[in-house]
């Protein structure tokens, strides 16, 4: 079987080819003003890459924000219920998923069969989301990719009493006005961005299997912060995390 | 007796001296990097303008950010919240005042008076930009525009643009997703009038709104904002008498009368 998920997401729009669960080809470019007319070229170049023909998918399922620009994907999914079932594949006993997306954290917890039994999701307040993160790595001038490699060489962390993402920022340039060394700044972003991330987790009790998806879960500083102040046990997504809610949909193609 | 106050802000500071009943002077300046030094210059620049030296005022409070440093470098007697004193402030100017609705820099109020000028109730929000002057810098920034355009240029509009995000990092790509699609700068500023003056008024049903409303606060100069606040909330605004700005740094000085002595 080989299924296609598509996600468009408010930052990142990402498609993915699966036999089965594993990845044959998958590509993620930005999401812009323009993104109508990008997503055909996407997934032909990730069919391309897989060898496989646009027309012979044995399903295609989208989800994200932008879902319904696929307009010839077999069905639609809702994000959270995409990111559920990627987690229950490959993680069956994971009982709370924490979603870091472009614009939103949503921490979704799941019941013996993988169902999703409750969720909260914040995608009003920018703050902890990938957009929070390119907002300070532009006001400090490391790129989002560099941020582990910037926080890994920081002395201290500089601290960061705001949780509003323009006053953050303002924050950011005081730091860098008074000549804090950029890394130990990133350094206190990470532990800020791992702040607000913990308070929603926690908000679903402790103690539970959890894992982290979506693109700050990339950001192995802002993870281990975050691992630092839950209980419980972590279990790292297999894949790239980016990748987890058209993975879930790839793998919900088949299930039709 | 001459009396004085000092309101130290995000963005601005002001002085003003009040002697037998009046309005003596006052002075506004933007801040520096240190409430104490913001303090110090306002003051001296005020007293220089009115030809005074520190000792000929009796009694001075400050309020605002670092309210209490400024009292114990010797540049006050005592100091009071910004609550109180934008309350005491404008009912000495408008004794029929019951709401103030002063939105700052970096934080919007919403202060409910007794008719005794007690203070009643209040709600604030410093946590979250959305509603404060913050916003309305970080929209003109990418709109590329001053902040006494913005009012104005809202005038202009003829088709006011949606934006749906209640946070300042979302709306600003809103904004930016509309000026890259050639939309008229004039609609999208009425627009983000409009969406400080819904999040202003959701603060103030909060605690309710009595009349007599007045504004205060640098945001007060934007007429836009206030005749959305009007439509929103449907009361008529009684306008200020004096600059909305000074409205803290006057209160800060009726108390110092008070406080100092004279009744």
């Amino acid at each position: 079987m080989k299924t296609l998920g598509c996600d468009i997401g408010s930052l990142f729009s990402k498609a993915v080819l699966m036999d089965g669960e594993n990845i044959l080809a998958s590509k993620i470019i930005e999401t812009t003003g323009n993104i109508g007319v990008e997503i055909e070229p996407l997934i032909e170049e990730v069919c391309r890459q897989a060898g496989v023909s646009r027309f012979n998918l044995d399903g295609f399922v989208g989800t994200g924000s932008g879902a319904e620009l696929l307009e010839d994907a077999d069905f639609l999914e809702d994000e959270i219920a995409c990111i559920a079932w990627a987690a229950r594949c490959f993680l069956p006993e994971v009982e709370l998923v924490v979603d870091i997306g472009g614009q939103s954290i949503t921490s979704m917890l799941l019941n013996d069969e993988g169902e999703v039994i409750d969720f909260m999701r914040n995608d009003k307040c920018a703050s902890g989301s990938g957009r929070f993160l390119e907002v300070m790595a532009n006001a400090l001038g490391v790129p989002v990719e560099r941020i582990d490699e910037e926080a890994s060489r920081a002395k201290r962390r500089v601290s960061i009493s705001s949780q509003c993402g323009v006053f953050v920022e303002s924050e950011v340039i005081t730091h860098v006005n008074n000549g804090e060394p950029p890394q130990d700044i990133v350094a206190g972003l990470c532990d800020a961005v791992a702040r607000i991330v913990t308070s929603q987790a926690r908000r679903f009790g402790m103690g539970n299997r959890y894992t982290f998806t979506g693109g700050v879960a990339k950001v192995k500083t802002v993870v281990d912060l975050v691992c630092e102040r839950m209980e419980g046990e972590y279990q790292p997504f297999p894949l790239d995390t980016r990748l987890a809610a058209a993975v879930g949909a790839a793998l919900l193609a088949e299930t039709e | 007796m001459r009396f004085g106050g000092i309101d130290v802000g995000s963005l601005t500071a002001q002085a003003v001296v009040v002697e037998n009943g009046k309005i003596a002077g006052s002075k506004s300046i933007g801040v520096k990097p240190n409430p104490v030094d913001s303090a110090e210059t306002v003051l001296g620049m005020l007293l220089s303008d009115l030809g005074l030296r520190h000792q000929d005022i009796s009694y001075i409070v400050s309020t605002g950010y670092g309210r209490e440093q400024v009292q114990s470098r010797g540049l006050a007697h005592a100091n009071v919240s910004e609550i109180s004193c934008h309350g005491v402030g404008a009912f000495w100017l408008l004794p029929g005042v019951r709401t103030i609705i002063d939105i700052g820099g970096q934080d919007a109020k919403v202060i409910r008076m007794d008719t005794a000028g007690e203070l009643k109730d209040f709600v604030m929000n410093d946590k979250c930009a959305a509603g404060t002057g913050r916003f309305l810098e970080v929209m003109c920034r990418t709109l590329g525009i001053t902040l006494d355009e913005l009012g104005t240029l809202s005038l202009k509009a003829r088709h006011p643009v949606g934006l749906s995000s209640r946070c300042s990092i979302f709306c600003e790509t809103e904004v930016l997703h509309y000026l890259q699609r050639g939309a008229d700068k004039a609609d999208i500023a009425a627009s983000v009038n409009r969406a400080m003056a819904e999040r202003v008024a959701a603060l103030a049903r909060r605690v309710g709104v009595e009349p007599d409303v007045t504004m205060s606060g640098g945001v007060a100069k934007n007429g836009a904002v206030k005749s959305e606040l009007e439509r929103i909330l449907g009361v008529r605004m009684v306008p200020c008498p004096v600059d909305p700005q000074i409205v803290g740094a006057l209160g800060a000085a009726i108390l110092a009368r008070k406080m100092g002595g004279e009744k």
